[in-house]
């Protein structure tokens, strides 16, 4: 398989996911924000906007962060390289290139996600709030990973998709985490009260409100939501399950075996993975949850640069 | 997405009225499908029925499916009007040209002898150079051509091949009814992705037409190239690497070099994918360099190499011609095809074929007044209003005057770029072309609109296949001759019958 198409397949999966993901975080925490007018205390819009690593294009283009601002500029903005609209143009732009490579399915049915939201009219979206067009995205999302997985072979390229979506998916629940958790923490008028609606939304955000249920059948507290996101090994969204994925992809490709590494993306991968699948969740409290996610993120973003120096990048060749 | 064609009624209701043909006017050109006013021709017969009896309504909901099925596949090209290129469908008419089998027969002999005379005289004027010394054309004629090559005079390509896909655009002149060559594109002709989706398109929109016509298909044209590239491995046909080299996304052909490299199974390259090592060309893959032995190129000549050609050009590969002068490489259609299109040179195809096929011309092709020659711009520069002036290195139809049609300024500013480079123009007869029937979406009416027709022709180094058809273009502003989708043109599937009607 060539380099850049490996790359376009790496990068156009990483942003169909980031896609959905915000527009997940956006329409949940939209109808939160909105809720708790009632509650003796505010939380702010920034944390979204954070989540996004985009605080200085934000300030730079608006004055206040409210309702319609973070709506628009996350859903909308052609001046937010990650916006969703921006993101599903990329995805679709990576596709174009690798048409060929790519089934006919999986590229009619980017190209019609794309028109479909270039007919959204953004301020009558703002207008009628998120639900709607964040709806369109991940539902467009959800059904272009089905019809990947049910038209395209399963081989190298493939391997790179899986790769894509669940690094960046591995990076966008953390970083969930980690906005939320401080967003409550420092906007709570007590430290430590669960606060179960705010919780609530976060399992919302990632899809597993319905599995923490199940799983713990028991009010919603931090500490547990932390454990489903980050630590639990079968739920789709988790940290742990994204690493796995990101891990079993690289191992596809090179033909590495359990207990080995090819390159540096797998033996950092591999490090990941073994912490989340052995550290304890009061470990991680004990260390601070933000110092523990900073350094999984930090972590994500090096296997990142290291899967692009190994399949992607061709230094001067004699 | 599209997998739903609306359920049809049934068309066999007795003709109450002409429908989508009402008021329909042949006027004084030569129509394809009627051969007087009502009066449809036998290849049309079924067709005809069919449409008439068919609600206007019910054929724009078709025809909207029909654009849709366009949309959805991302089959568009690009155009340049402001520095930015934008994507733009293709116009797709939903009213078919027809050709009985018997007149295509003799298109399909005419195209396969001019292809192999072209492909003899590309072989001889980067070899021997017999034509020369036997006088049938001058030496400067050729050598002045800018798509001249002399980098490659005396390189030797795989089986003899320079022409291995060629698309030749004919029109049929309304004062004769015969067809006639228009001009030869051996270079790199687009359109074919066109040829096969358009038919892919009909038979989802109109299904029951074909149930009627029988009509001879065209998808194999992937699977005759596919042979015919393997062929040329210099490493043998069994572990042959064979790639498309496209210009990239922003090329207004991306979609058919993406199209063909998938129909074909072949990877779709850029020149950035590509490196040089030692003379042999290899391409980046995330396990390493793999040899490349076949490169079927959708990059002009003066871009593949800036060792070779022009020092700036991104879109090739530094030193793919050291590798292909090696025989380490073979690329499809051979470099310096562009002196056998030059439009100064098509004068000159039937002396070709005379000379070295020693067969008359099947085809006829167009009067042409070569400007390079002192009697012909005398009279070009006198009779520029009732001619069609084009420059011989152009396409796409660009750089072109159609003279009944243009203004006195217009009328000055060629003769005076003709007066400033002779050789770079040659002049013709306007030629009236035919006309098809087709659909005004904005009046929801038919009416004539002008067709050439560009079948595409391959070429093994033994026979010529040609799919039967090929991509009938069509200049859908009224009364308008430019057919090029550049221009406002769209175009129509072509439809070779098995019979006469």
């Amino acid at each position: 398989m060539l380099s850049r198409i490996a790359e376009s397949l790496f990068w156009l999966a990483r942003y169909i996911e980031r896609a959905e993901d915000t527009a997940r975080i956006l329409d949940v925490n939209y109808h939160m924000l909105l809720e708790q007018s009632q509650q003796p205390y505010r939380l702010r819009w920034e944390p979204l906007i954070s989540m996004a690593g985009e605080e200085n294009r934000f300030w730079s283009l608006y004055d206040t962060a409210n309702a319609e601002s973070v709506f628009e500029f996350l859903a909308f903005h052609g001046d937010n390289p990650g916006s969703i609209v921006e993101c599903i143009a990329k995805a679709r732009e990576n596709a174009r290139t690798i048409r060929d490579r790519i089934s006919r399915e999986m590229w009619e049915d980017i190209n019609g996600l794309y028109y479909t939201m270039t007919r959204f009219d953004p301020k009558a979206e703002i207008a009628a709030g998120p639900h709607r067009f964040c709806d369109k995205i991940k539902f467009g999302a959800h059904r272009f990973h089905g019809v990947t997985d049910a038209t395209l072979p399963h081989d190298e390229g493939w391997q790179f998709l899986r790769i894509g979506w669940s690094l960046e998916r591995a990076e966008m629940t953390a970083r969930l985490v980690d906005v939320q958790y401080q967003n409550l923490l420092d906007e709570a008028p007590t430290v430590g009260v669960p606060d179960n609606h705010q919780w609530m939304a976060v399992l919302r955000s990632v899809g597993a409100y319905e599995a923490y249920h199940r799983q713990y059948h028991s009010p919603i507290e931090p500490e547990k939501v932390a454990r489903m996101l980050i630590l639990h090994p079968l739920h789709p969204r988790s940290v742990r399950f994204s690493a796995t994925e990101v891990q079993a992809g690289l191992r596809a490709v090179s033909g590495t075996g359990p207990g080995a590494y090819a390159n540096e993306a797998e033996r950092l991968v591999g490090r990941v993975v073994e912490r989340l699948s052995y550290d304890k969740v009061d470990e991680i409290f004990q260390q601070g949850l933000h110092s523990y996610l900073n350094e999984l993120l930090g972590l994500c973003g090096l296997i990142g640069d290291d899967i692009a120096r190994t399949y992607f990048y061709y230094a001067a060749v004699a | 997405m599209l997998a739903t064609v609306p359920k049809m009624t049934p068309l066999s209701a007795p003709m109450v009225n002409r429908g989508l043909f009402e008021g329909y006017d042949t006027g004084s050109f030569y129509d394809e499908m009627f051969s007087a006013p009502g009066v449809p021709r036998p290849q049309y017969s079924k067709l005809f029925q069919k449409l008439a009896a068919m609600a206007p309504a019910q054929f724009e909901e078709r025809r909207k499916l029909a654009d849709l099925s366009f949309l959805i596949q991302g089959i568009t090209f690009t155009v340049y009007s402001d520095g930015r290129g934008t994507e733009r469908l293709f116009p797709f008419d939903l009213i078919p040209r027809i050709l009985p089998h018997s007149e295509w027969e003799r298109i399909d002999r005419g195209l396969a002898q001019r292809v192999m005379a072209l492909n003899l005289f590309l072989q001889d004027v980067y070899g021997k150079q017999c034509i020369f010394k036997d006088r049938k054309i001058s030496r400067s004629l050729v050598y002045s051509c800018p798509q001249f090559r002399r980098e490659v005079i005396g390189v030797e390509v795989p089986r003899g091949i320079y022409t291995h896909i060629c698309g030749i655009d004919l029109v049929r002149d309304s004062k004769t009814g015969e067809f006639y060559v228009l001009e030869d594109n051996a270079r790199t002709p687009s359109g074919i992705s066109y040829v096969l989706e358009n038919r892919l398109v009909m038979t989802r929109t109109l299904p029951d037409a074909f149930q009627d016509c029988q009509v001879l298909p065209v998808n194999h044209y992937p699977a005759e190239l596919s042979r015919i590239l393997r062929s040329l491995s210099p490493r043998g046909e069994d572990d042959a690497q064979i790639v498309l080299l496209t210009p990239g996304i922003h090329n207004s052909a991306y979609f058919e070099h993406s199209f063909l490299a998938q129909q074909m199974g072949i990877e779709l390259v850029e020149g950035r994918d590509l490196i040089v090592d030692g003379g042999i060309v290899y391409m980046k893959t995330i396990h390493g360099l793999n040899r490349v032995d076949v490169i079927y190129r959708r990059v002009d000549d003066e871009f593949l190499d800036a060792l070779s050609f022009r020092p700036d050009s991104l879109l090739g590969v530094p030193g793919l011609m050291g590798a292909y002068r090696a025989g380490n490489v073979a690329l499809a259609n051979a470099v310096g095809n562009g002196v056998a299109d030059d439009k100064a040179i098509y004068a000159f195809v039937p002396t070709f074929i005379r000379y070295y096929l020693q067969e008359e011309p099947i085809l006829r092709t167009v009067e042409t007044y070569v400007c390079a020659e002192p009697r012909d711009l005398a009279y070009v520069l006198d009779h520029v209003p009732e001619l069609v002036v084009k420059a011989v290195g152009e396409s796409g139809g660009y750089g072109m005057l159609i003279g009944p049609a243009a203004d006195g300024k217009r009328l000055e500013d060629f003769r005076s770029r003709i007066r400033a480079n002779p050789r770079n123009y040659i002049a013709q007869p306007v030629v009236p072309l035919s006309r098809v029937p087709s659909y005004d979406p904005s009046t929801g009416c038919v009416a004539g609109r002008h067709v050439d027709l560009r079948p595409y022709c391959l070429y093994d180094g033994r026979t010529v296949t040609i799919v039967p058809g090929g991509l009938t273009r069509v200049a859908l502003q009224r009364d308008s001759l430019v057919v090029n989708s550049s221009q406002g043109g769209g175009s129509k599937d072509t439809w070779i019958l098995r019979g006469e009607n």
